[in-house]
């Protein structure tokens, strides 16, 4: 198993944790992923996944001119992008806490 | 940004799409929509080049799949569509159209060839004014065998005028309220427009082959319509009896009249080669009748050759164009 294959399944909550402490652009939130530890995640998923999240209604999305190259397009967490980190977080600390328990079940069996 | 740089995204971006071709439309256009915004924050970020910081474009793709697929608050299912496969081609058409319309245009002057044609809508709305004339005097007036180009009634062309007037202004006045429309009749305007370009095209062939075949007989398709049939050469005596060399025929309108076959056959050796010769007769040695020479002409009215065919007394002179049938295949 590598992180590559479970990145897929947590990528949303990942990128809508990210944004939880501001708002960003596509790059600037794969430096903050990759920054927290996150080292296997892509460009192309971070973009995807902020494609999929702004057409799911979780983020709203705004143009921010840069004196120095091009546009930047930021990414914000919206109501609808706070509850469903919210209610992913709870999910997925409730599988990790099983998971935990189940090794840690295994390791003393 | 410089246009190497310009270049370098948009041929990332269109690598990506066509690695993604096999994707739903929606969902690929959803992915695609900003990419190009996207890698220009990322190579304004560096100097290196796309491929060096994200790999292959088809690298990108891959990992850009995944995230479409569906997990949690995945992409909102695009709504089930019942003609799917339908739309997807219509789609196609409309992109293959939308090229050709931006193509087009700066031949003939343009930004667009669609920009010509929304000028040529007052000229569209006179033509279905005369088609939907055309279409009701044709249902309206069915024993009238031959359709002309006014819209008859009982052959009445005052009528034809009136009705013809009637339906352009009525077309023009619903062209220019063709806005105001709501959905099922202008679903109604799109089918009739549709059944009078199938009755425009329908009529347009059948009056073009009435222009080019106007006599519209039976000769030639019955096995014994056409009497000419058989004529494989002609042969044109003057009234000396002399047999007139390269000889042409014309009709009332000044058009040749060609018929034979413009080939001989040796006596001899039976060998069949192309007549040399422009005109009538096509082959001069297979003459009917003994020609005399045109110097030593007989001072008689009458023929002396004719004496051979005595059943056709005033064959050459009353009827050069076709020597007697009675002396069929003259050639042969």
């Amino acid at each position: 198993m590598d992180t590559t294959q479970l990145l897929k399944g947590v990528l949303d909550l990942a990128v809508l944790a990210a944004l939880r402490d501001g708002d960003g652009y596509g790059y600037d939130i794969l430096r903050r992923l990759r920054a927290a530890g996150l080292d296997e995640v892509g460009d192309a998923s971070v973009y995807g996944t902020l494609r999929r999240l702004f057409a799911g209604g979780f983020l709203n999305t705004y143009v921010v001119p840069s004196d120095e190259g091009p546009h930047r397009k930021y990414y914000g967490l919206n109501a609808a992008g706070h509850a469903e980190l919210q209610r992913s977080g709870k999910v997925w600390q409730g599988f990790a806490s099983t998971m935990d328990d189940l090794l840690r079940e295994r390791e003393t069996a | 940004m410089n246009s190497t740089a310009q270049d370098e995204i948009t041929d990332y971006v269109e690598r990506v799409r066509a690695a993604l071709a096999d994707l739903p439309e929606a969902t690929r256009a959803e992915l695609l929509e900003d990419l190009p915004e996207h890698l220009a924050e990322i190579r304004a970020e560096d100097t290196v080049t796309l491929t060096d910081r994200l790999g292959t474009p088809e690298a990108y793709a891959a990992e850009l799949r995944t995230t479409a697929a569906a997990f949690v608050g995945g992409f909102p299912d695009p709504p089930k569509r019942r003609f799917e496969p339908l739309l997807e081609a219509r789609a196609d058409v409309l992109r293959i159209l939308g090229r050709a319309d931006v193509k087009v245009g700066p031949v003939i002057g343009y930004p667009k060839a669609s920009d010509f044609l929304v000028l040529l809508r007052p000229a569209w709305w006179v033509l279905r004014g005369y088609l939907a004339a055309m279409a009701v005097a044709y249902f309206l007036d069915a024993q009238s065998s031959q359709v002309g180009l006014l819209p008859r009634i009982g052959n009445s062309t005052f009528v034809a005028l009136v009705l013809l007037t009637g339906f352009i202004v009525v077309s023009i006045a619903f062209g220019r309220r063709r806005y105001s429309l709501s959905r099922w009749p202008r679903l109604a305007v799109q089918a009739g427009t549709v059944v009078l370009m199938f009755i425009a095209i329908g009529g347009f062939f059948s009056a073009d082959s009435d222009v080019r075949d106007p006599g519209y007989s039976d000769v030639g398709y019955s096995g014994n319509g056409n009497p000419y049939d058989y004529i494989q050469d002609v042969f044109v005596y003057d009234n000396q009896g002399r047999l007139v060399p390269g000889a042409r025929l014309f009709d009332q309108e000044g058009q040749p009249i060609n018929m034979g076959n413009p080939y001989c056959s040796d006596p001899d050796t039976g060998e069949v080669e192309h007549s040399r010769n422009m005109g009538f007769p096509f082959c001069p040695e297979a003459a009917p009748f003994a020609s005399s020479a045109p110097a030593a002409a007989p001072a008689e009215s009458v023929p002396p050759t004719l004496d051979a065919t005595p059943s056709s007394p005033a064959a050459p002179t009353k009827t050069p164009k076709e020597p007697t049938p009675t002396s069929a295949s003259p050639s042969r």
